[in-house]
């Protein structure tokens, strides 16, 4: 236990008399379901990530008195919202108590005039469009994760949208939030004295540091969102090609070709059309010599989109493209906002159906380096498949991330045998995780363009992605949280805590 | 107005062979070969109306998520066959 016995009484009482005893939950049913993410671990070490309570906060206020008795106490705390995160933020690696901020999901103001919303950030971002499509607003931050994650999940990871490219990612749509510090005090970050401004020169950019800190530095409680008239119109072409580097090169001159309605385009590499032909997700009738597919996605007005999309379909033409209809490209991109309905099995080498569980190591890789880092994540996948029946290839998408093309989020699927995991093939698998984010780095990415880099494995390699940030970033940790309370185990940031002992840097 | 029958509700259409993998029993609902789910995963008696009730809520949600995003799709073989003409 984490919560010393003798504290343990004392500790309780303080939080109900906080947050009344229905918000306090002891019970081995709301820990246990709050051990893990869908990220695959070994299951039979679920005992380590037990948190010893939950507690359910109802405001900014209720946080704060949480967060200071933790910090009295010295008992860790880890900030949960949709627990949807695949690396692993929202598991409580040192026990203590789990603050699922869900509750705090109301819409406290929607300002029409100035575009903006502020929420609490309990609150999905599909709910938050239910209420704001009646206004003709939307606010459109897309993961693939849309229906369950929420938007202090997104502030603590610094997510990344499937439509980025149009709208921009979590870090330019929330403009600005309230937020718990470890000790217990509460500040507003953003630009500006109000919590309205998209630009400020003021200061410390201190909104960036708040946000993909995985709950390392507080928790966000309220934020403010910007708005963006609801798409009149939606076009969502899906070709096939028959190799691979037809598809990138037509991917390439998509997301360069600067149309405004461009939103984002996708494209699924050699292994994934394998894996969709397996029907283990969704099977897409094509023929067999389809190699690559490319699905592309314009927003806005129906106007400029039929003018965007006449120049996207004449640069996919002329690259040999071939269109797959209007019912598999509607269809495949409205569950693009949805990849938790993946069936979630694989194969075993000799072809059998076997439960697995999805991983998705993510990667931001700059375009001209996408074919080789392809081959050699295979690679490694391939050599890990061929001593470990428990892993299997689910192969690549890459994503664009921004309007001009210049980076991508590359990412491989890779489904695990959970409980099947044994000590052997769990080290395994974190060397494997190491080699990926090695290839990134090699190349000049970054470990994660999505998610974080905070687990077992990947987590190695962040110092030598961030250089000397990261001296930065463990100094940061030691000054605004002196004991270690938040979310501590997260990014190798107990170092900044072993200093004065010569350890760390 | 159709009877329920549950004979013929437990008994799938006959399997048409799509690929050495997957195989379509009712038009456009492609399943994994049986063969391949014997030993680990074994597949369920499913009745007929059930697997049809999936693959139309499944529909439905999708046209939702569509509405939920824009007020139109617009049709990407219309702006082809422009281009075409
Ligand atoms: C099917 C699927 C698809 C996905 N697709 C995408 C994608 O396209 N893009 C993408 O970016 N991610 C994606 N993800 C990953 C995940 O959904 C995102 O990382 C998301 O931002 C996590 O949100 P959450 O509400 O579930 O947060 P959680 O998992 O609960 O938390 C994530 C991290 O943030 C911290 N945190 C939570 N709440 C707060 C708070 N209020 N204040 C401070 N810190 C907090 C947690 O401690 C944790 O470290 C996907 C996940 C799944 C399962």
């Amino acid at each position: 236990m984490t919560i010393a016995p003798e504290l343990a009484e004392p500790v309780l009482e303080e939080l109900r008399q906080v947050l009344g005893d229905e918000h306090v939950l002891t019970g081995k049913a709301a820990r246990f379901n709050r051990a893990r993410v869908p990220a695959p671990f070994p299951v039979h070490r679920w005992a380590e990530r037990v948190p010893d309570l939950v507690v359910l906060p109802g405001s900014t206020a209720e946080v704060s008195e949480v967060v200071r008795i933790a910090n009295a106490h010295r008992i860790p705390i880890v900030p949960r919202d949709g627990g949807t995160g695949l690396t692993d933020g929202a598991v409580p690696l040192r026990h203590g108590i789990v603050v699922d901020v869900k509750r705090m999901n109301d819409i406290k103001e929607i300002d029409e005039v100035n575009r903006t919303c502020t929420v609490g950030t309990g609150i999905n971002m599909l709910k938050l469009n239910e209420v704001l499509g009646k206004y003709g607003l939307i606010y459109p931050d897309d993961p693939a994760s849309y229906p369950c994650s929420l938007v202090g999940g997104r502030i603590g990871t610094s997510g990344w949208s499937l439509i980025g490219s149009r709208y921009g990612h979590s870090r330019d749509l929330v403009l600005s939030f309230d937020f718990v510090l470890p000790s217990g005090k509460v500040i507003h970050l953003g630009d500006g004295a109000g919590h309205k401004l998209s630009k400020s020169s003021s200061g410390y950019q201190l909104k960036h540091l708040f946000m993909g800190h995985q709950g390392t530095l507080g928790i966000a409680t309220e934020a403010t969102l910007k708005l963006f008239p609801k798409p009149e119109a939606e076009l969502s072409p899906f070709f096939a090609f028959p190799d691979y580097d037809s598809a990138y090169r037509t991917v390439g001159q998509l997301a360069r070709a600067g149309v405004a309605t461009f939103a984002g385009a996708v494209l699924f590499d050699e292994w994934k059309v394998d894996y969709l032909r397996r029907d283990d997700e969704a099977y897409i009738s094509q023929p067999a010599d389809v190699r690559a597919l490319v699905c592309a996605v314009a927003y806005g007005y129906e106007d400029e989109v039929i003018a965007g999309g006449r120049r996207l379909m004449r640069i996919a033409k002329e690259n040999g493209a071939r269109y797959l209809g209007d019912e598999v490209s509607e269809g495949d991109w409205a569950a693009r906002h949805d990849r938790y309905a993946t069936p979630l099995h694989g194969r075993t080498k000799a072809g059998q159906v076997v439960p697995m569980s999805w991983h998705c190591e993510d990667a931001a890789i700059n375009y001209s380096n996408l074919p080789q880092v392809r081959i050699e994540w295979h690679e490694i996948v391939r050599k890990l498949r061929e001593r470990f029946d428990m892993f299997d290839d689910w192969g690549m998408f890459t994503y664009t991330s921004a309007n001009t093309g210049v980076d991508y989020l590359a990412e491989i699927d890779v489904g695990i045998w959970e409980q099947q995991l044994d000590d052997e093939s769990w080290a395994a698998w974190v060397q494997a995780k190491k080699d990926i984010a090695a290839v990134a780095l090699h190349y000049g990415g970054s470990i994660s363009a999505c998610h974080g880099s905070c687990r077992e494995g990947e987590v190695d390699l962040v110092p030598q992605e961030l250089g000397g940030g990261y001296d930065v970033m463990l100094d940061v940790k030691r000054a605004i949280d002196p004991n270690n309370i938040m979310n501590p185990g997260k990014y190798g940031l107990d170092r900044a805590y072993q200093l004065d002992e010569g350890v760390g840097r | 107005m159709s009877t329920y029958r549950y004979s013929e509700q437990s008994q799938p259409p006959d399997a048409k062979q799509i690929t050495d993998v997957a195989i379509e029993r009712f038009d456009e609902v492609f399943e994994v070969d049986p063969k391949l789910m014997s030993a680990h995963v074994v597949q369920q008696v499913f009745p007929n109306w059930d697997t049809l009730r999936i693959v139309a809520s499944r529909h439905d949600h999708l046209d939702w998520m569509h509405r939920h995003w824009a007020e139109k799709v617009v049709s990407g073989q219309r702006l082809l066959d422009e281009l075409e003409d």
